[in-house]
């Protein structure tokens, strides 16, 4: 018992993370219907703007949001350079784009911070735990729970209630009629950059804490949470997030509970585990959890 | 009359091609005063919506470009402008099928017509539309794609007034609508013009264009091929027959077909 409730309690972390990343996903998807593959490659180059930004003597919480502004910034100059003229292009030309412009930005964060990896330094002691009863959580974990949760809220509340909120959602549900309408369709596609290259900085810092590191291997999570899209439905924003979490819990329960039970052959079960869920989904329910019928049409 | 006022709009010589090669407007020029009702007329497929297109700055969406021409609005070419900052300028769209966001509230569709508009007068806007129409009131705060399709026309229409056009164009609004929403959305029309606002209205419905304008073009194929006052129009034999379908007995479609020769004649 003891064991599944800390089990949870850091699949709850990884979900919020894949929901961060998948939110990014997502929302650059209905905003102009790119699946963008250099996604990971935020996750990156925000922990390690973020240890830069350290380095430089900002105090954590500053770094934390200068390295979300900053990766944020770096998204919208990627889909105004390489994507905004490419608009109306086939989706197969956008794709190739996106994992072309995140091999070069690969490439770069090799040259400027090398393959070494790094330690996310924390306010907090990067082993602290919270000790309820018998059970211990990191407070990592709670702070990537908690980081999520109020980063996925704010978006909510900003998507739901704000007037670039309805922009948002109107150039989403129909682009030609929002811009007739004199929404400057291309400003809200760099919006929908910019959240999602800080969404991923984000999701970098909060995944290269202990026990992790920050190194170039971060960019490959970006596609273990690509199966939190599809089974959320690629158009729905809450059945992400909650596909997100989900996946994160049944990542980590699989890792504890599953892997040692296949013995040697299970070491990394639990990476290919979103994978299968994946396709099981898209077998059953190919539009996901809350997705809408017609998304099959894509 | 036409050519002593202030011209809001003035349509010179338009060219536009389709995926670079399919010719659509061969040499369209119109003119809209500042204060006028101006009709576009035409048959099905005769470049009326391509026409809107391009003064409204959509064409680039559907792959379409202006090859030929200049589109002045108050005196200024706006053909290299982007679609937003037309509107920005005071040009207002209702596109053909009213295009509401059907899964954004009522409140939320008229939010949208005002970008960039201060918060204070946006309320304001959205307050004088629900004064227009307290049924968009009653319903503000429900997905508007379960509007009655009138009940979407008038929050078409009241979402593009948000934005206070100086120049309001119109893709049949009166389409696939009944009859007696149709002679609502025509007062509105009148409304709206007393207002102070100049229209460019598109219609397949020759008879409320003609009672609406006060200028009307005739486009086929791409070409202005009549225009006139709509007295003038009325005057005129084969637009009775062809475009108010009055005069002559019921039309087969053998006379259609004859009338489309004769028609055909008058153009070349
Ligand atoms: N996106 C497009 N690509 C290629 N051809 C197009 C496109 N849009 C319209 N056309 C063609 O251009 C011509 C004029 O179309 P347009 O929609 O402007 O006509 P219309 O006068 O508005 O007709 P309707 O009364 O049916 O609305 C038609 O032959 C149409 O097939
Ligand atoms: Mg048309």
């Amino acid at each position: 018992m003891i064991n599944f409730l800390e089990l949870t309690t850091s699949g709850l972390a990884l979900g919020s993370i894949y929901a961060l990343i998948a939110l990014g996903f997502v929302v650059i998807y209905r905003g102009s219907q790119i699946f963008n593959f250099a996604q990971g490659e935020f996750l990156t180059w925000g922990a390690f703007g973020m240890i830069a930004l350290l380095d430089a003597g900002l105090p954590w919480e500053l770094a934390l949001l200068g390295t979300m502004l900053c990766t944020g910034l770096l998204g919208s100059v990627v889909e105004r350079v390489a994507l905004r003229p490419l608009i109306g292009r086939p989706v197969f030309v956008t794709i190739i784009v996106t994992i072309f412009i995140g091999s070069i930005l690969h490439a770069l964060a090799m040259v400027v911070w090398g393959s070494d990896p790094k330690g996310m330094p924390t306010p907090w002691e990067a082993m602290k735990a919270l000790k309820i009863g018998e059970v211990s959580i990191w407070w990592n974990s709670l702070a990537a729970v908690i980081a999520g949760a109020v980063a996925l809220g704010a978006f909510f509340i900003m998507i739901r209630y704000t007037r670039l909120g309805v922009a948002m959602r109107a150039t989403a549900s129909d682009q030609e009629t929002a811009l007739a309408l004199g929404i400057p369709v291309g400003r809200i596609f760099g919006t929908t950059w910019f959240l999602a290259g800080a969404y991923a900085a984000l999701a970098g810092v909060l995944l290269s804490m202990f026990p992790r590191n920050a190194d170039m291997h971060l960019s490959f999570v970006a596609l273990r949470a690509f199966p939190a899209v599809i089974v959320g439905g690629l158009e729905s924003i809450g059945g992400t997030v909650v596909a997100g979490l989900l996946l994160g819990v049944l990542e980590v329960w699989a890792q504890g509970y599953v892997n040692p039970a296949l013995g040697e052959f299970g070491q990394n079960f639990h990476t290919v585990f979103p994978y299968i869920v994946m396709i099981g989904f898209l077998i059953v329910r190919p539009y996901g959890l809350f997705g809408s019928q017609d998304v099959e049409r894509v | 009359m036409q050519n002593q006022n202030k011209l809001i709009l003035e349509v010179q010589n338009l060219e536009t091609v389709y995926h670079g090669v399919m010719r659509v407007l061969r040499g369209m020029s119109l003119k809209v005063p500042e204060g006028g009702v101006v009709a576009l007329l035409g048959p099905n497929g005769a470049g009326k919506t391509t026409a809107l297109r391009s003064i409204t700055g959509l064409l680039d969406i559907h792959e379409g470009k202006i090859t030929k021409g200049k589109i002045n609005f108050f005196g200024e070419d706006i053909s290299k402008v982007s679609a937003h900052i037309r509107v920005w300028r005071g040009m207002g769209q209702v596109m053909e099928g009213r295009r509401i966001f059907p899964e954004l509230t009522v409140s939320e569709n008229l939010q949208s017509g005002a970008f960039g508009v201060g918060r204070k007068t946006m309320l304001d806007r959205m307050e004088a539309a629900y004064e227009r129409f307290p049924r968009l009131k009653e319903r503000k705060d429900q997905e508007a794609g379960y509007l009655s399709g009138g009940e979407q026309q008038m929050l078409a229409l009241s979402r593009t007034l948000m934005s206070n056009p100086k120049l309001l164009v119109l893709d049949e609004p009166s389409l696939g609508l009944a009859p007696n929403i149709v002679s609502q959305v025509k007062e509105l029309i009148r409304e709206i013009h007393k207002e102070g606002v100049s229209i460019l209205l598109v219609e397949q419905n020759a008879a409320m264009a003609m009672e609406l304008a006060d200028y009307v073009y005739i486009l086929e194929t791409g070409k202005i091929v009549r225009d006139g006052t709509p007295e003038e129009l009325r005057e005129d034999e084969d637009i009775q027959e062809f475009y108010l379908g009055i005069g002559g007995e019921k039309r087969t479609s053998y006379r259609e077909v004859k009338h489309y020769r004769r028609r055909k004649r008058w153009l070349s």
